[in-house]
């Protein structure tokens, strides 16, 4: 003590044996906070909330995180599964195709397509809105499959599903 | 006239066996395994516990003998990225892929038999399913190592050897 009076001395903070009597209780139930700058929240595959006039699918209301509990998967293949290869071909596929189906059906998918390989096999589902009359439909799904098959050396089968309205699940 | 109407389609008087061609017999002997293990591997729980009803009631229509059925446990594999695209360095983002594991493991077949199962199993495998098969073969023991080595040498009598 006295660290203040003596001139020439420095207070350091370091009481000895005194130090014991100036910790004060931490009352329970605190915890510090560490908060995230606005602009680095994750933005990814979700889409953000708007002021409620945003018609959004089921499929977009839903984060990244709700795979595999509340939401299936959009592109079924083997390449991400431990000790299989092929997952980067596969991927560029899969963002080829998505382009693809979305250039050709323009404005007239209601949902994200699905596409399934099995074996050689490449199954593409996707469901449409009635923006199309059926002759030009049949076109274009002959068109894409032959297309993609020659593209991609292997059967392509497009299973397409129209609905007459695209449904909203909840409006963001 | 009336029998020879009802007769006129029918194969009743011809004599020839029938012959399948897709089955084919052959004299060679088959390879017997004594086990054979599939590792179905998935991203979804729900897939691989509807495959293994299906696999297991395969096998059981066809007589195979289902040793044991067990999900191995599963592996995450993780990845620790940056959030950002320029700076930010502690700001990281993590992903992660999840494999469930099933393992079959069927006792006592033959090749054909084996054969037939994996062709049926594989092609209704679900997609994003992975299966590896692995057979334990059956084989005779080889002629060199049949008897053991000291029934087949001459008899040479013990001398006493004197440290």
């Amino acid at each position: 003590m006295g660290a203040l009076g003596t001139p020439g001395t420095r207070d350091t903070g370091y009481r000895g044996h005194q130090a014991v009597s100036h910790i004060h209780r931490v009352p329970d139930g605190t915890r510090l906070l560490h908060t995230t700058p606005a602009c680095l929240k994750t933005r990814a595959a979700r889409v953000r909330v708007g002021k409620g006039d945003k018609p959004v699918t089921y499929e977009e209301a839903h984060g990244p995180h709700y795979i595999g509990h509340r939401k299936g998967w959009l592109s079924l293949h083997t390449g991400n599964l431990c000790d299989e290869a092929g997952a980067a071909e596969r991927a560029l596929e899969d963002a080829f195709l998505r382009r693809f189906l979305r250039g050709t059906f323009p404005g007239a998918l209601a949902d994200a397509p699905v596409l399934r390989r099995r074996g050689n096999v490449l199954v593409l589902s996707a469901a449409l809105t009635r923006a199309l009359p059926p002759p030009k439909l049949y076109f274009l799904l002959g068109y894409t499959e032959t297309l993609l098959g020659h593209f991609y050396k292997c059967p392509v089968r497009l299973e397409l599903q129209t609905l007459p309205v695209r449904v909203p699940y909840k409006y963001l | 006239n009336l029998m020879g109407v009802r007769l006129a389609g029918s194969h009743v008087d011809t004599q020839e066996p029938k012959t399948n061609p897709l089955v084919s017999i052959s004299d060679e002997p088959e390879t017997l395994y004594k086990r054979l293990s599939l590792l179905v591997k998935s991203h979804d729980k729900a897939v691989l516990e509807s495959y293994e009803y299906f696999a297991v009631l395969a096998a059981n229509e066809l007589g195979i003998s289902v040793e044991k059925v067990y999900n191995p446990p599963k592996t995450i594999e993780r990845l620790t990225l940056l959030k950002s695209v320029h700076i930010y360095k502690k700001h990281r983002v993590q992903y992660e892929m999840r494999t469930h594991y099933l393992c079959l493991e069927l006792k006592h077949l033959t090749s054909s038999t084996a054969a037939v199962y994996l062709e049926y199993v594989q092609r209704n495998l679900p997609e994003g399913v992975a299966m590896e098969v692995k057979k334990t073969k059956i084989e005779k023991i080889p002629e060199h190592i049949r008897e053991p080595v000291w029934d087949t040498l001459p008899q040479v009598e013990e001398t006493e050897v004197k440290s």
